[in-house]
């Protein structure tokens, strides 16, 4: 069930309905559990069970890992968890891609193999569920984390519906014990996630789906050559779309857990406000940057072992962030350059070490940023390595004679949109969206909200799913 | 206020031990690395949001209606959602105990023309409508073709244009179809019943971003752009469609529908149909998918007639110019060794009005549909079961 479709609003009006019904806390988690469940078997019923297999492994390898007393068996328990999980996702999400790339291997010693190809349908989500229950099993091996009291709990936590298909990437610190004492929204919770709620469909439907994912479309997936200008709106359409789309879904979730009075992290911090690439990835998809920074660049060494491994620690790192974004080498290659950025910037720190940089300086810098990593979302969006080259020697002048492709429609309200998500993203960088709102006279707060249900209502959106789901 | 951002900074590696923001009021996991992330906090701004909202909805609700009203005064009416959830409402019919149902596939003019209530009335039973507007009828036999359910009899409409190309604008449904997860049914049952019936306001081409796409742009040098083409259709529940009454009514609407097809009319044909031996190995194509289809199709005893549906004006020249009859309609007739019932040769299925060119008016649909209804029925019966 998408949150952007007519089912999702009559099962959360019931959801909601029944959260508040005078019923023992117990039975109002079951209900959420039962709940979560129907949530994800909307797209695919079979695919329940993976969701238990992740689940069911991960609890049983957590309450033998804490039992155990010796260094290898609670290491054994540790790696049983992680197997399984990692072994689920290769298998769905990896298994033909590495196939493909065995039989290229071979050919190359003159061996030849031709893979099967098997129509495996990715479930939605594994990617979301499994390092959330990783998260689990980790906390407690790394004893940060006490295992929870009792299977509900947990069971509740890798599958509570706001988080569970597209995160944010939630922790079982974080969530575990917000099911211990009942909670209920109190009016205001209700109405501000309500209006956060309103504020994610808004950048889903009518911005990401309605006005900018058409345009990127018109240049990624078409024929014709870009030129310089329709390479840039395309990309920086992409920009703003893959934006909108996944920080949208983000603030749904905050929102529909707000609603039932619960609490989720942020996921995305303005991060087109960002200064540098490590400043970028503090501000986006928050919860899987912490995770890989706490359950693999940390463990690989991070950065206590020099310069040298440092580096070598943020490539491996963000190579298979970018891996873990899809089974393609485009992403892979997105994840590389982000590493090089990273250590980049590193490089620079260390030569410009008293380098204090003004007000306007910042700003260069932040745009510069900004364009940086729009160069690395050609190859999150080009399908092949040869698209993306079209595109990136597009956007560097190289097809200068090519037929322009983008219409003054098309231009117009994609560089209306992207210069409005910079410019909130700078009025923004350090506080919240709250303390921005705790400031505005309720009468454009009203006028705000209402314009944006009129939006989402007339653009029509068709459910179209979010792009992250299929990660 | 927050103090202005350090070169620090930019330096912090991903795995840096301590980042502080100075008067940033919420710290996130980024912040934290290598510990046990803490509830999270959540702040709800102190605003009177009974108000808020109360005003909102107030607004929202003002803006609905005027945008209701205006499409109601342009000449829309409530109706059904002529969608890809719709479509594959009727094609499931097909494996839900209607196997043996006579089904109708092709492309729009089978969509508008064929007034199911009527033939109903007629032959005694009420057809699943499965046409698809700008999509070739062969897409879709080929995947009747493929499901064992389907046992019925099969009424193909051979728009020459699309049927010859294979050009299959909708063919997207059926994929949607076998993919259809449990909650968008869901979706388009509650759409059925608590939106569609109620709004005039509910159809794409009156959705947001084409509405402002379909305003008078400057257009920018060396684009050519084309227009889509617009609403033309009203559509009831079982996909029973007939044509919009502005179109027949709205002269300067109707010129704008006419003035969309003549687009196709002049310029070169598409590149991989610029040469007669292109066209030619196309249409062949075409004909061998189809003749494969029904090779399936007959094998199960499912008895299959083509229809021709009638054109007019320039859109009309413009067939008999680009897919002779002689090239096209009789190759297919030959080659599948089906009979077929084109407007031309029956003159019960002439002179009927075609505002458009393309597409018979509402009332005379019903005409067309009484006249067509028996003659398919009698093609069908004489049809043997097997092949």
């Amino acid at each position: 069930m998408v949150f952007n479709s007519l089912s999702f609003v009559f099962f959360f009006a019931l959801v909601l309905a029944m959260h508040s019904l005078p019923l023992p806390w117990k039975a109002k988690k079951v209900n959420l559990l039962l709940a979560s469940y129907l949530f994800y078997a909307a797209w695919n019923p079979p695919f329940i069970l993976l969701l238990w297999i992740s689940t069911v492994v991960d609890w049983f390898a957590a309450q033998a890992l804490v039992k155990a007393e010796r260094v290898a068996a609670r290491r054994a328990w540790m790696l049983l968890s992680v197997v399984a999980n990692l072994g689920m996702l290769f298998y769905f999400k990896y298994g033909n891609f590495l196939l493909q790339n065995f039989g290229a291997v071979v050919s190359q010693f003159g061996w030849t193999y031709q893979p099967p190809h098997f129509d495996i349908v990715l479930p939605v989500g594994i990617s979301f569920y499994t390092f959330a229950t990783m998260s689990y099993t980790l906390d407690i091996y790394l004893r940060r984390a006490k295992p929870a009291n009792n299977f509900l709990d947990y069971a509740l936590f890798v599958t509570f519906f706001p988080h569970l298909v597209a995160g944010p990437i939630m922790r079982p610190t974080e969530l575990v014990p917000q099911f211990t004492e009942p909670r209920q929204a109190t009016p205001a919770m209700l109405r501000f996630g309500l209006a956060l709620i309103t504020l994610g469909m808004f950048q889903k439907i009518v911005l990401a789906d309605s006005f900018l994912a058409p345009a990127a479309e018109a240049v990624y997936d078409g024929s014709k050559l870009p030129g310089m200008l329709d390479a840039w709106m395309a990309t920086l359409a992409f920009s703003g779309q893959i934006f909108c789309d996944f920080a949208g879904y983000s603030t749904t979730a905050i929102g529909v857990a707000l609603c039932l009075g619960f609490a989720m992290p942020d996921n995305f911090r303005f991060p087109y406000a960002a200064i540098g690439f490590t400043d970028f990835w503090r501000r986006w998809h928050i919860t899987l940057s912490a995770w890989l920074r706490d359950y693999l660049y940390i463990p690989l060494g991070g950065n206590r072992h020099g310069e040298a491994r440092t580096y070598l620690s943020l490539m491996v790192t963000m190579l298979l962030g970018g891996l873990w974004h899809g089974a393609s080498w485009t992403f892979v290659a997105w994840g590389g350059l982000h590493g090089l950025y990273l250590v980049g910037e590193r490089r620079l720190r260390a030569m410009f070490a008293g380098f204090k940089p003004g007000a306007g300086t910042l700003l260069l810098l932040g745009l510069f940023t900004y364009a940086l990593i729009n160069i690395t979302w050609v190859f999150f969006r080009a399908k092949t390595f040869d698209a993306a080259w079209q595109i990136l020697t597009g956007m560097f002048g190289a097809h200068a004679g090519a037929d322009p492709i983008l219409s003054t429609m098309r231009l117009t309200t994609v560089g209306l949109i992207i210069a409005g998500i910079v410019f909130a993203h700078w009025q923004l960088r350090k506080r919240t969206l709250e303390a921005l709102v705790a400031e505005v006279r309720p009468l454009v707060l009203s006028g705000v909200l209402g314009l944006m249900l009129f939006a989402i209502v007339i653009a029509q959106g068709e459910g179209n799913a979010f792009i992250y789901f299929q990660f | 206020m927050p103090s202005s951002t350090s070169s620090s900074e930019l330096a912090e590696g991903l795995g840096a031990v301590h980042f502080e923001r100075p008067g940033f009021i919420r710290l996130t996991a980024s912040d934290r690395p290598g510990v046990a992330q803490p509830v999270p906090e959540r702040h709800v701004p102190e605003r009177p949001w009974g108000w808020v909202w109360l005003l909102a909805l107030a607004l929202f609700v003002a803006l609905m209606a005027g945008w209701e009203l205006y499409w109601r005064d342009y000449g829309a009416v409530p109706a059904y959602a002529n969608s890809d959830s719709s479509w594959a409402a009727q094609r499931r019919r097909i494996d839900q105990g209607e196997g043996n149902a006579l089904v109708l596939v092709g492309s729009s003019r089978t969509l508008f023309d064929v007034q199911l209530p009527v033939w109903e009335k007629v032959a005694g039973e009420r057809p699943i409508q499965l046409a698809l507007e700008g999509t070739s009828g062969v897409p879709l036999m080929e995947d009747l073709a493929d499901d064992p359910n389907f046992t019925g009899r099969l009424v193909v409409g051979v728009t020459p244009g699309l049927f010859f190309s294979g050009f299959a604008f909708r063919e997207a449904a059926i994929k949607y179809f076998h993919k259809e997860t449990p909650s968008q049914r869901v979706g388009q049952w509650l759409s059925q019943r608590f939106i569609e019936p109620y709004f005039a306001y509910y159809s794409p081409d009156f959705a947001l971003e084409t509405v402002i796409e379909r305003q008078d742009w400057p257009v920018r040098p060396g684009t050519h752009p084309r227009k889509d083409v617009r609403k033309l259709s009203v559509s009831e529940a079982d996909r029973n469609t007939h044509m919009w009454s502005k179109v027949e009514n709205d002269t300067a609407y109707r010129d704008l529908a006419r003035s969309i097809w003549a687009q196709n009319f002049t310029g070169p044909p598409p590149p991989f149909m610029d040469t007669p031996e292109k066209a030619r190995q196309v249409v062949q194509k075409q004909i061998a998918r189809a003749a494969a289809a029904v090779d399936k199709l007959r094998a199960r005893g499912v008895r299959i007639v083509f229809i021709r549906l009638p054109s007019a004006g320039d859109y009309y020249a413009f067939e008999q110019k680009t897919t002779p009859r002689a090239a096209t309609w009789e190759v297919l007739l030959q080659q599948t060794h089906l009979p077929g019932i084109h407007f031309e040769d029956y003159p019960q299925l002439q002179g009927y009005n075609l505002p458009e060119w393309s597409h018979v008016s509402s009332g005379d649909a019903l005409r067309l549909t009484a006249e067509l209804a028996p003659l398919v029925e009698k093609a069908l019966a004489e049809q043997t079961a097997k092949p």
